[in-house]
């Protein structure tokens, strides 16, 4: 049989030190990032606004456009390319829009495509795609996003505790805390759109990072069952090691859909696909790297008596 | 032996149950021929496609209350689903959405629409139509002079300002306006000229831009089209209002009339009481007639022609201003009562323009002003271009599995690969089983679930090898295999499927569908990664039965 990496006994928890320095400085550039180069840019959905997407007979002149929209009042419109240079995508996301969509929200989108109309008899366009959000929807579909993160959180939180003890389930909740900074650092490096979409990859990022976390920690309750002599040091790291064959080969499998995704699926779906792909590493990572630490300093801090470790629930199928 | 003879039944009726669940039905849908929409049947697998895969538009509607809050709100609300269901049905598209949404909004969801603004015109427009006889005691001319003083007393319009402007204005519209109709019999531009005159005796915007219209029709007056907005924005202010005749209303004509080269449009001053209103109406039909142009020919139900013509009786002689939506159509004279025929006349509008006008008076008015909220439209190419792109995303990710999976675990890879097949038939057959709508970030949830999916045969598979290198029998460590990996794969699983439920509560339109998918996903994840290709070892280990080695 065809095995990689298998019997090995690779000491990963001796590096935590160094990975919690990589980490820690990714996720301080995400925010140095968003400090010094501006916040975050959300998608119309939760600011209000117009996104229209035009398909032009030939590459227009994006200053032309750009002069265009000035004019007719839709200011500081962000004009930007869309697979080809034939399309474009019209993001109007200024206050003065968003409050004027607030009598009707497909006031800005009638404006711009005059305007444009007017302008581009010897290009014609079309519109492929009109996305318009008044000024209340957006407001509430924020607090869903954010009602959503938080229910997601609590729920794992108290699965967790149910299946393992409370330890574990403080280890993977701080893991998944982790990964959503460094998922934030990422949207933000690569200048992604937060859209109601990538808060779904978050949440998917966020469930499969759990779900290798949950791997490891299956083993080690195992390993404790089985090893109760053993150093917990070294029952972590056997632990990473047995269900080291396992994560490569997951990986493998969902990398190969992401960037399947990522390289073919179109642009509108390319920014969940960057997110899931980089969730994969930092969940990877998390597991290892920042779960499994947390587990061994929270048993040095209040280490369990040996009897209790025999009595560690045992897997419930 | 009897143990597998059961699974194997019952993955045979799951496969027929999806299989079935998937047969190519036929359905009514749009479909592109020759480069326009049409409807047709076609023999199509039953998968709901979102928007966002096969084009249309989605409408959220909102009462609107800035202009004045609205009684009953929620029984207003269930009026006017009504009123835009029976729209809809109208306009002719397949598979409509129409929902109500909390307390004060309304979903449209038009599949296969390809122009936007026309549908959002039809759906929002209120259809209120009236019938008013124009004021023909000049009670306009008689107040003009008390309302520039309230604006100029209110300091709205800067006296001095104003009076300068007004010389300017006065004399160019002197210039202009005797001019502009010139053409017409000398008689009726003396008259023009005097009653413009006598409007203009006061030095404020209402005495110098509001003209007496020509043709000297009654309650008639013309705006040039650039002070517009201004005298509007007058004609909102409170003391205005409290100031102007009672009875009487101010309306503008919907459309502008061109004189000489500048855009005018008429200001009516209307009896406030309506001789008969659209609720009577029974029938509307578009019509072409020349030397009019569009018109749309309505029918009155009897009671309601009986007032129109006891009003219409009463006002021979006068002009009756037809109102929709608070905006002018015309003002034609009454020539003699009328019973329960009529007809709007459209001015220079389309016969498009004519057909859906008739379509909203059929359905009737609105109860509430409706605005929207929110609205999303997809060309239907570039949904097809999405599924097509997702189809493709899809394929490549299979093979890449299907490689990985067979290379590293050879004969086991290809059950697992088995599983993978059945994992796909059933994820789209629960799909369309739950009547599940397909969007794209459903069909991302799809691809990506492919990956996710084989970890529970990666889990498994590894499991067992470690019971063979324990130095287990092969029976064994398959046995061992499945039932240690088991805790895993439901922890892993559930832990998901929680956040796909959160997302399913708190998503909205395709966000809702990676959900669904992914759910979907997941419980086929454990009928098809885990029974199955359980029920292939067996199988497997029944053919050989003697097997000391396994190919994993």
């Amino acid at each position: 049989m065809l095995r990689i990496l298998h019997g090995t006994n690779y000491d990963f928890i001796k590096y935590w030190r160094t990975a919690a320095v990589l980490t820690i400085a990714f996720i301080l550039l995400g925010i140095g990032s968003a400090i010094f180069k501006g916040g975050f840019p959300y998608s119309i959905e939760f600011t209000g606004g117009t996104l229209m997407q035009l398909e032009f007979a030939t590459a227009p002149e994006v200053s032309q456009l750009r002069t265009t929209l000035d004019a007719a009042g839709i200011k500081n419109a962000e004009i930007t390319s869309f697979g080809s240079n034939r399309e474009y995508t019209i993001r109007a996301q200024g206050a003065a829009q968003v409050a004027m969509q607030a009598a009707g929200s497909e006031k800005v989108a009638t404006q711009i495509e005059a305007a444009l109309r007017a302008v581009s008899a010897g290009n014609p366009f079309k519109v492929v795609r009109v996305e318009t959000v008044g000024p209340r929807v957006g407001s509430e579909l924020r607090r869903g996003a954010v009602i959503a993160i938080l229910i997601s959180f609590i729920v794992t939180l108290a699965y967790l505790a149910w299946r393992f003890e409370w330890r574990f389930g403080l280890a993977a909740v701080l893991a998944t805390a982790h990964d959503i900074l460094t998922t934030i650092a990422f949207i933000k490096l690569l200048h992604l759109e937060i859209s109601l979409t990538v808060i779904a990859a978050i949440l998917t990022v966020i469930g499969y990072s759990l779900n290798d976390t949950i791997i490891i920690f299956d083993r080690v309750r195992e390993n404790l069952h089985k090893n109760r002599k053993m150093r917990f040091y070294d029952l972590l790291n056997r632990s990473v090691n047995e269900t080291l064959p396992r994560s490569i080969l997951t990986h493998a499998t969902t990398l190969a859909a992401t960037l399947s995704l990522l390289l073919l699926a179109g642009e509108v779906i390319r920014p969940f696909a960057w997110v899931m792909s980089f969730g994969i590493f930092t969940g990877t990572f998390s597991s290892i790297y920042v779960a499994s630490p947390i587990l061994m300093w929270v048993e040095e801090k209040y280490p369990r008596a040996n009897e209790a470790r025999g009595a560690a629930p045992r897997p419930r199928p | 032996m009897t143990n597998l003879k059961y699974r194997l039944l019952t993955i045979a009726l799951l496969v027929l149950a999806s299989a079935w669940a998937l047969f190519p039905r036929k359905v009514v849908e749009r479909v592109k021929r020759n480069g326009t929409f049409v409807f047709d049947t076609v023999q199509r697998v039953p998968l709901k496609r979102g928007l966002d895969l096969q084009g249309g538009m989605h409408l959220t509607l909102e009462v609107d209350e800035s202009k004045g809050t609205i009684a009953n709100k929620a029984e207003a609300l269930d009026r006017a689903l009504k009123v835009v269901r029976t729209r809809i049905d109208e306009f002719g598209v397949s598979e409509p959405v129409v929902q109500k949404v909390g307390n004060d909004r309304i979903i449209v969801e038009l599949p296969g629409i390809d122009d936007p603004a026309r549908a959002t015109a039809v759906v929002q427009k209120s259809a209120y139509l009236q019938f008013q006889i124009t004021d023909k005691t000049q009670a306009f001319e008689k107040n003009v002079a008390r309302l520039d003083g309230i604006l100029k007393e209110k300091g709205i319009v800067a006296a001095t300002r104003a009076d300068t402007a007004n010389a300017a204005a006065k004399a160019a519209a002197k210039a202009a306006l005797p001019n502009l109709f010139a053409a017409g019999d000398t008689t009726k531009a003396k008259r023009d000229s005097a009653a413009t005159d006598s409007t203009k005796a006061g030095t404020g915007p209402f005495s110098t831009k509001v003209a007496k219209a020509p043709g000297g029709d009654p309650g008639r007056y013309m705006v040039a089209e650039s002070d517009r907005d201004e005298i509007d924005s007058y004609l909102q202010n409170p003391d205005i209002k409290a100031a102007l005749p009672p009875g009487k209303q101010l309306k503008w004509a919907a459309d502008t009339v061109s004189a000489g080269g500048k855009a005018y449009r008429d200001l009516y001053v209307l009896d406030a009481r309506a001789i008969i209103t659209g609720e009577f109406l029974t029938d509307a039909k578009p019509n072409t007639v020349p030397g009019e142009g569009t018109i749309v020919e309505f029918q009155l139900n009897n009671e309601g022609g009986r007032r129109f013509k006891s009003e219409t009786g009463k006002h021979v002689r006068d002009f009756m201003a037809i109102v929709l939506d608070d905006r002018v159509m015309s003002a034609p004279v009454i020539q003699g009562a009328i019973g329960t025929r009529g007809q709007i006349t459209m001015g220079g509008s389309g016969l498009q323009a004519a057909q859906d006008l008739a379509l909203v008076l059929r359905a009737g008015a609105l109860p509430v002003p409706l605005k929207v909220a929110e609205t999303r439209s997809i060309g239907a190419s570039l949904g097809q271009d999405s599924i097509q792109k997702g189809i493709t995303a899809g394929l490549v990710a299979i093979a890449l599995v299907v490689l990985i999976m067979l290379v590293y675990y050879r004969f086991s890879g290809l059950m697992a690969v088995g599983g993978m097949v059945l994992y796909v038939l059933y994820t789209l057959a629960a799909l369309a089983g739950f009547n599940a709508t397909l969007t794209l970030p459903g069909l991302a949830g799809f691809v990506l679930g492919i990956g996710i999916a084989v970890d529970a045969n990666v889990l498994i598979f590894e499991r067992i090898r470690e019971e063979l290198d324990h130095g287990k029998s092969v029976r064994t460590s398959i046995d061992e295999g499945f039932k240690h990996a088991m805790s895993a794969i439901v922890d892993s699983n559930v832990s998901t499927a929680l956040t796909a439920l959160v997302l399913y509560q708190y998503g909205t339109g395709p966000v809702k569908g990676f959900a669904v998918t992914l759910l979907a996903g997941l419980a086929a994840t454990m009928v098809a990664c885990v029974f199955s290709v359980r029920t292939f070892y067996l199988v497997w280990l029944n053919r050989n039965r003697g097997a000391e080695s396994v190919s994993i």
